[in-house]
């Protein structure tokens, strides 16, 4: 044992670590897969190659959305024909656009200003152009 | 270890067997190649079936009202003797690839031969591009299972409702390299606005200028001018009959395909063969056309970009025949 | 350049022959020229997002997009997994003093299936990408190229489970029987474990596809939502395979570390078992960890944690061979030969590969991550820096039994710089891109973000250093294979042990190990 004790040391080091980015990510996860029950629902359906989106109250807007500052939305992610995936790399949104599924993850943002929405599953001739813009307004909606 | 070390002379392969025999592979690679270039796009040339668009009303072939009236076509396959030019009847000139005028319930016979030296299959097909899918009834061989040269056979086609039609080749590829002509059904008596019906070219030509433009943060699309310039969207009227040729123009950084459509909503209502390109095989940035096609009945049309949600984001202006 | 049996034979019989030193050496140079064609292509998809606009060097997307499907294939399957199989046939039987592999003819079968399947990729050139998923593969993407990628993968998936099965029975059924199989060297431990691998994950793979192509004509729905199906089936086939495929990728350069760094230290290997317990551990536990892969489809929460968890259950493994590395060379005099340098080079790329990977197995941090260029980062910095630098020093330590010549040391030295400099410049910047927010698989990118571009053009100018390593590379393996110096046979870098000697030993346990 004499021979291998630095390496067990250093394998529980390692360990250690891994424990660490284990635990702490389980908790912010816990967090992140809270939805509040406040939260607006916001039907978002991604298909070759642009975002339309359906505010709760029917309306409906095509690439731009706009979100009202210090509210909870909860985006409810549809795709028409094959796999995108809507993510807000400001707000850190991101789950895929799966056909046949639905896929749910929301945020509050608190800050105003306008945010890019972007593809970021390969959708094919124009992936890298499905973009759109999130713009996050003060007062009411 | 002595006794086993270089008892026997250790012979190894020569630089010069080595060249030849990378010669050898890099030659194959070469060859293929050459392959590959010549037919870049044919490989991603068309869509697999599971993708290929749904027809919900199947248009073709009954049952539906019955003129009791036959028109006979008389089709041949024939092929350049460079193999470059495929086309039904002859290679180039009047004759080539006759057009058909028929009404809603005609009975069109097809007697088709291979008049050529490779194989061929017939099939009549709504789509505007690729070999398929064939309005059942109407095929005479298949890609799988063709015509020899030297074959004849018979087809028949009852078209049940109006619009355009195709008789092509459906072997892959061979309708890209010619062999489409065009069957034209009318209503057998005249619709309502919009009904996408083709009507004789009465000889008046009319020439209009179209552009696709976007915004640059790929926000706005529109033709001609972005959404509250002067020129946006402009409408456009012509009479029926008339020959209309649109210049058009991709002044965007994106892709689009241009049609005139009696449902801005569905890219696939394009009426008359006014399609310049389409969603699978769009208008590259910069890239300039010209589409000629035959106002048909009149009524309120929509010229649109068919590439899938374009007309959406703004794509989308009047086309008015009167 | 091959040890021939006899006399000299015409080149078709070399190229046709069933011998391991011959199977070896053919899917080596195949292995390097798909190498080689691919970084052509990896070259023109850098230089294209130098700068930000379409058409830069690549006019549409449609281009784009096969490109890097092709290079994807084309690295992974057509030289990381050839290469690896070309070592391994060449050492293998040597190291476990067996005449030659278990079923030669077999050996001969799966390596023609490489070219063919080479050919289908390449003729094919499809716009999948090299993950293909579903529906995108099933739906929209266009025939006969994503037809013949199937194929093309098919063919080389069963040529992969064939040599698997080839080295299996060769090393435990074959081997010497004095020789144990806890002395058996490393590397051909590493071959082993892959190939049980790769006999368990390929066969998920090869049902995928067929699916993949049955769905793709329209007669089953597998995967296909409107026929019933469901897209995350494809995802879970898939990365149930090719999670366990990545450690299949890094395990033979894991094992050539292993020939080279206790010789070039001159020094007993530290712990001969912890590596063999490292190797078989991540042969298990590599199984479970595929869905880290997919955080982001829609999981449930307690999926995704027991993911995490298999993912960084992994971890140790590794730190276990880095461990096994830096305590071989720990007060040792090294003598820092070509080789040595590219392994030393692969150790240092593979720890900070593996810390970037303990970033986005961490649930929450994947969402960052997933799909933008921090894992084009990750992964490059395994596949170039671990896996690449392996397999070149392992190329230019065996150069003197391949050829019987020795190599340009001072060349290798110049590669060795530009290598590790292009690979740093290259794929650390791509991280930083990636949390950046740019996605990866993309034509071209807005010109809003300014940093963007000047990480781009970092990036560019390292790939350009990179490739400029590989043609330092490709001219010496060239020109030193025909005007090389003769290398001494028994000892060529004079380490003062004993290399590997031809196939002509009579007597095989005077092999030296």
């Amino acid at each position: 044992m004499g021979h291998d004790t630095s390496e067990w040391v250093f394998v529980g080091i390692v360990i250690a670590i891994l424990i660490y980015v284990g635990v702490d990510s389980w908790n912010i996860e816990k967090l992140l897969e809270d939805i509040p029950a406040d939260a607006e629902t916001i039907k978002v359906t991604g298909q070759q190659w642009f975002w339309s989106f359906e505010h709760a109250d029917g309306t409906k807007e095509i690439s731009t959305l706009h979100l009202v500052k210090g509210h909870a939305y909860k985006f409810e992610i549809y795709a028409k024909d094959v796999m995108h995936s809507f993510n807000i790399p400001d707000w850190v949104v991101f789950q895929d656009a799966v056909p046949g599924r639905i896929n749910y993850v929301w945020f509050s943002p608190d800050q105003t200003g306008e945010f890019p929405i972007q593809c970021r599953e390969y959708c094919g001739l124009l992936h890298y152009n499905m973009r759109g813009s999130l713009v996050v307004e003060d007062g009411k909606s | 270890m002595s006794h086993t070390e270089h008892d026997a002379p250790i012979l190894r392969t020569s630089p010069r067997r080595m060249a030849k025999m990378l010669i050898i592979i890099i030659g194959i690679q070469v060859v293929g190649g050459v392959l590959f270039f010549s037919h870049y796009d044919f490989w991603n040339s068309y869509l697999p079936i599971a993708g290929r668009p749904v027809v919900h009303n199947e248009p073709g072939n009954g049952p539906g009202p019955v003129t009791g009236k036959t028109v006979n076509v008389s089709l041949k396959f024939v092929e350049s003797p460079d193999f470059k030019t495929y086309a039904f009847n002859a290679l180039s000139g009047s004759d080539q690839n006759p057009e058909i005028h028929a009404n809603v319930g005609d009975k069109i016979v097809f007697d088709v031969t291979n008049a050529g030296k490779s194989f061929h299959a017939f099939a009549v097909t709504d789509s505007k591009e690729g070999p398929g899918p064939a309005i059942e009834g109407t095929t005479i061989g298949s890609a799988d299972n063709p015509m020899k040269p030297g074959a004849k056979g018979t087809a028949t086609f009852v078209p049940a409702k109006a619009g355009e039609y195709y008789y092509i080749c459906a072997v892959p590829g061979h309708r890209e390299l010619g062999m489409e002509g065009k069957i034209e059904v009318s209503e057998a008596s005249s619709a309502g606005a919009a009904s996408g019906a083709t009507v004789a070219p009465t000889g008046n030509k009319v020439e209009f200028s179209l552009s696709f433009v976007m915004s640059a943060d790929f926000k706005d699309y529109a033709f001609n001018a972005l959404a509250g310039q002067t020129g946006h969207n402009p409408d456009i009227k012509v009479k029926s009959g008339d020959t209309v040729t649109i210049h058009i123009k991709n002044s965007s950084k994106s892709f689009h395909s241009f049609g005139v459509v009696t449902d801005p909503e569905d890219p696939n209502s394009v009426v008359w063969n006014s399609a310049f390109k389409s969603a699978d095989n769009p208008m590259k940035p910069g890239e300039s056309g010209d589409v000629t096609f035959v106002a048909g009945a009149p009524g309120s049309y929509h010229y649109i970009c068919t590439v899938p949600g374009h007309a959406d984001l703004g794509m989308n202006g009047n086309f008015i025949v009167e | 350049m091959v040890l021939e049996l006899q006399k000299p034979r015409p080149v078709w019989q070399i190229m046709f022959s069933t011998h391991h030193t011959d199977v070896g050496y053919l899917y080596t140079v195949t292995s390097l020229a798909f190498l080689f064609m691919a970084g052509v292509l990896a070259m023109i998809i850098r230089t294209h997002l130098f700068f930000p606009g379409e058409g830069v060097l690549i006019s549409d997307s449609v281009t784009s997009n096969r490109i890097f499907t092709v290079h994807g294939s084309t690295m992974l399957f057509l030289f990381a997994l050839p290469f690896a199989a070309g070592i391994g046939n060449y050492l293998v039987p040597i190291m476990v003093r067996y005449k030659d592999m278990a079923y030669p003819k077999l050996n001969a079968v799966a390596f023609w299936m490489v070219p063919v399947g080479g050919a289908l990729v390449w003729l094919g050139f499809s716009d999948t990408t090299w993950v293909a998923y579903a529906p995108y593969s099933i739906i929209r993407a266009p025939g006969p190229a994503a037809d013949m990628w199937i194929f093309g993968m098919k063919i080389l998936g069963i040529s992969s489970i064939l040599s698997s099965i080839n080295f299996i029975v060769t090393i435990l059924k074959c081997k010497h029987p004095d020789l144990p199989l806890r002395r058996v060297p490393l590397f051909a431990w590493s071959m082993l474990t892959v190939s049980l691998m790769t006999v368990v994950a390929m066969p998920t793979f090869a049902a995928a596809l067929v699916m993949m192509l049955t769905d793709r004509l329209g007669v089953s729905g597998f995967f296909n939502p409107a026929m019933g199906g469901d897209p995350i089936a494809y995802l879970h086939l898939f990365w149930f395979t090719f999670h366990p495929e990545v450690y299949i990728f890094l395990l033979p350069a894991i094992g050539m570390m292993y020939e080279i760094i206790p010789r070039f230290s001159r020094k007993p290997l530290f712990s001969q078992g912890s590596g063999v317990f490292a190797f078989v551990m991540l042969g298990l536990i590599g199984f479970a960890s595929w869905g880290h892969h997919m955080f982001s489809t829609g999981m449930d929460f307690t999926t995704k944690t027991v993911f995490m968890i298999g993912t960084l259950a992994a971890v140790p493994a590794s730190g276990m061979h880095v461990f096994n590395f830096l305590a071989t060379m720990w007060g040792a005099r090294i003598r820092f030969d070509a080789p040595m340098k590219f392994m030393v080079g692969g150790i240092a790329l593979f720890f900070s590969a593996g810390a970037g990977g303990v970033l986005n197995t961490a649930m929450p941090l994947d969402f960052i991550t997933h799909g933008t260029y921090w894992v084009v980062g990750h992964m490059h910095l395994f596949l170039t820096g671990t896996i690449a630098f392996g397999f070149v020093g392992m190329m230019y330590y065996i150069f003197p039994l391949f050829t019987g010549r020795m190599y340009s040391e001072k060349w290798a030295s110049v590669q060795f710089i530009l290598m590790m400099w292009g690979t740093v410049q290259v794929f650390f910047t791509q991280h930083i891109l990636g949390l950046e927010g740019m996605a990866r698989r993309i034509y071209d990118y807005p010109t809003d973000f300014t940093s963007w571009t000047q990480l781009n053009q970092i990036a560019t100018v390292g790939a350009w250093i990179l490739g400029a390593s590989f043609v330092i590379f490709l001219a010496q393996l060239i020109y030193y294979s025909a005007k090389g110096k003769e290398a001494n046979m028994v000892d060529p870098f004079n380490l003062g042990g004993k290399y590997y000697y031809p196939y002509q030993a009579k007597t095989p346990h005077h092999t030296g190990y």
